[in-house]
């Protein structure tokens, strides 16, 4: 790939000399957005896995003895149903608790009509169909409801998806709008240094003696650029991290990046300084194809 | 050796530069080419050193034809041909030494190979105490014996030079001419385009003449120029 390299071209930083800062740039947006996709997707698993394992059962009965009936039966009907571990009436101050943001701070024995709430763990081997569950469910005990959080889980899901597609898409088009640059670049450059190329082939210099001397100058434009693309990349991330684990276990702190993949990103730099000589390769011999 | 045949050249769709031109430099002979500004002297130096093909015609190097000549083919052609230019197209950024040594260094030559003959040229040339010095530091005749260096470092067959003398003052023109002497007497055929007639009959070599664009022979600069095409010399 390499042969005989001679560098005849001079160290001048006109025009080229913010080409690094630009990679380093668009390294920058590429990490953070790859970042984010991936956060996003791993994010959405652990949660996803979370709640998988875990339905809830609601006994919706105004009468308060109807409804300790129909729990007590609901429940037997639970713990008695394969790939059930476990299953727990939810205390009637964790429920109040639950509510209390939409109804106010109100005493336990406020005669309200609350419904009762059954927590079920589920063993994660035996599957359990919930459809079925749910109408053995209502001959037990009429006013059960069965929520095993599908419905609104495949709509998160479905988002989180969206958002990755635009992500990866914003990855492609800073990918894009790079080789876009470094074409630019390469060209000014070409323009610039067109009477040593002119020299060199009047020398019997080859175009693929030409050719590396641009390898080698767009090789460390990339390699700059990358490094301080993904400096700034990591820094921010790491900011991100720290503000994150502030929050707590929770959403946001399920959506930032971990340490393995932060170490995944440091290929970046070599990928742009790979792409960054490429096209600049390519850019390279298609003009020279153009001189006698 | 080299031989031109009713060359023709045009730059685009203008109008010719060169008009059915022929001529022959035997292996080892020494030409002046002259002519006022405008004859085409420069074009037909750019296709001596293979910057350009001619528009038409047949052009001849060392034996193969120029038109059956693919663009890879044309670096190793050029390697043969030593080219000095009016401007000397020194690199700014490299010594004496470094720009001497650029074409041994395109031709593949191992760095001891570089250091010994480089060295032996620029002392040839009376530059051995500016081996590293930059052209911004050099005088013109400095400039245009690094330049001469340059293009007779790979021992050419063919020498062109471009108004060699042109930026330098006589006494200086007439060392330079000197060194074309002695490279020619080495076996370099050599072509020297040239506005300066002293100079041309002081070396007393055969001249081709160009005048809009045609060619003619004259033996000395005495004689008046005759346009006359399809000649060779």
């Amino acid at each position: 790939m390499w042969g005989r390299t001679l560098q005849f071209l001079p160290k001048s930083k006109d025009r080229e000399g913010l080409l690094p800062w630009v990679i380093g740039v668009m390294l920058f947006l590429c990490a953070l957005a790859i970042a984010s996709a991936v956060a996003i997707g791993s994010g959405i698993d652990r949660w996803s896995q979370g709640l998988a394992s875990n339905i809830t059962v609601q006994i919706v009965v105004s009468d308060p003895e109807e409804r300790t009936r129909q729990t007590d039966a609901a429940l037997r009907l639970l713990r008695a149903t394969p790939g059930v571990a476990d299953a727990t009436v939810l205390a009637s101050a964790d429920v109040m608790a639950l509510v209390s943001p939409w109804l106010g701070d109100l005493p336990i024995d406020a005669n309200l009509p609350i419904p009762s709430l059954i927590d079920v763990q589920l063993d994660g081997v035996t599957p359990v169909n919930a459809q079925a569950l749910n109408e053995r469910l209502r001959i037990a005990s009429p006013g059960a409801r069965l929520d095993d959080h599908q419905a609104w889980l495949g709509q998160i899901l479905e988002l989180a998806a969206v958002i990755q597609i635009v992500l990866y898409a914003v990855v492609g088009m800073v990918v894009l709008s790079t080789i876009a640059i470094v074409i630019f670049g390469c060209r000014a450059g070409l323009a610039t240094h067109a009477e040593p190329i002119a020299i060199m082939h009047l020398m019997g210099a080859e175009d693929a003696m030409i050719c590396r001397a641009f390898d080698l100058r767009y090789l460390s434009h990339g390699v700059k650029g990358g490094l301080v693309g993904i400096v700034f990349a990591l820094t921010t991330l790491w900011l991100v991290s720290r503000m994150a684990a502030t929050v707590g276990e929770g959403l946001v702190s399920a959506f930032t990046p971990n340490a393995d993949f932060s170490a995944w990103l440091l290929l970046l730099p070599v990928v742009a300084a790979l792409l960054t000589m490429v096209t600049a390769r390519l850019t390279v011999r298609s003009a020279l194809r153009d001189l006698m | 050796m080299i031989t031109f045949e009713n060359v023709g050249m045009r730059y685009g769709m203008g109008a010719e530069i060169l008009q059915d031109v022929s001529f022959a430099l035997e292996k080892g002979s020494f030409h002046f080419l002259v002519g006022p500004s405008g004859a085409g002297k420069t074009t037909l130096l750019k296709l001596l050193y293979l910057a350009h093909r001619p528009s038409r015609g047949l052009v001849n190097f060392f034996g193969r034809d120029l038109a059956t000549l693919g663009r890879d083919d044309l670096p190793r052609l050029r390697r043969r041909i030593g080219v000095v230019f009016q401007d000397f197209r020194l690199f700014d950024h490299l010594t004496a030494f470094e720009n001497v040594a650029l074409p041994l260094r395109i031709k593949g030559a191992t760095k001891k190979q570089v250091q010994d003959h480089v060295e032996e040229l620029l002392v040839w040339v009376g530059l051995e105490d500016r081996l590293n010095a930059k052209p911004a530091t050099l005088s013109g005749g400095e400039k245009q014996r690094v330049a001469i260096a340059r293009a007779v470092i790979n021992k050419p067959d063919l020498l062109v030079a471009d108004e060699p003398t042109g930026n330098v003052d006589p006494e200086m023109s007439e060392r330079l001419m000197h060194l074309f002497v002695e490279l020619n007497k080495l076996g370099t055929t050599t072509i020297v385009a040239t506005h300066d007639e002293t100079l041309v009959s002081a070396i007393g070599a055969p001249v081709l003449s160009l005048a809009k664009g045609k060619l003619g022979q004259r033996t000395t600069m005495a004689d008046s120029p005759a346009i006359n095409t399809g000649e060779t010399v």
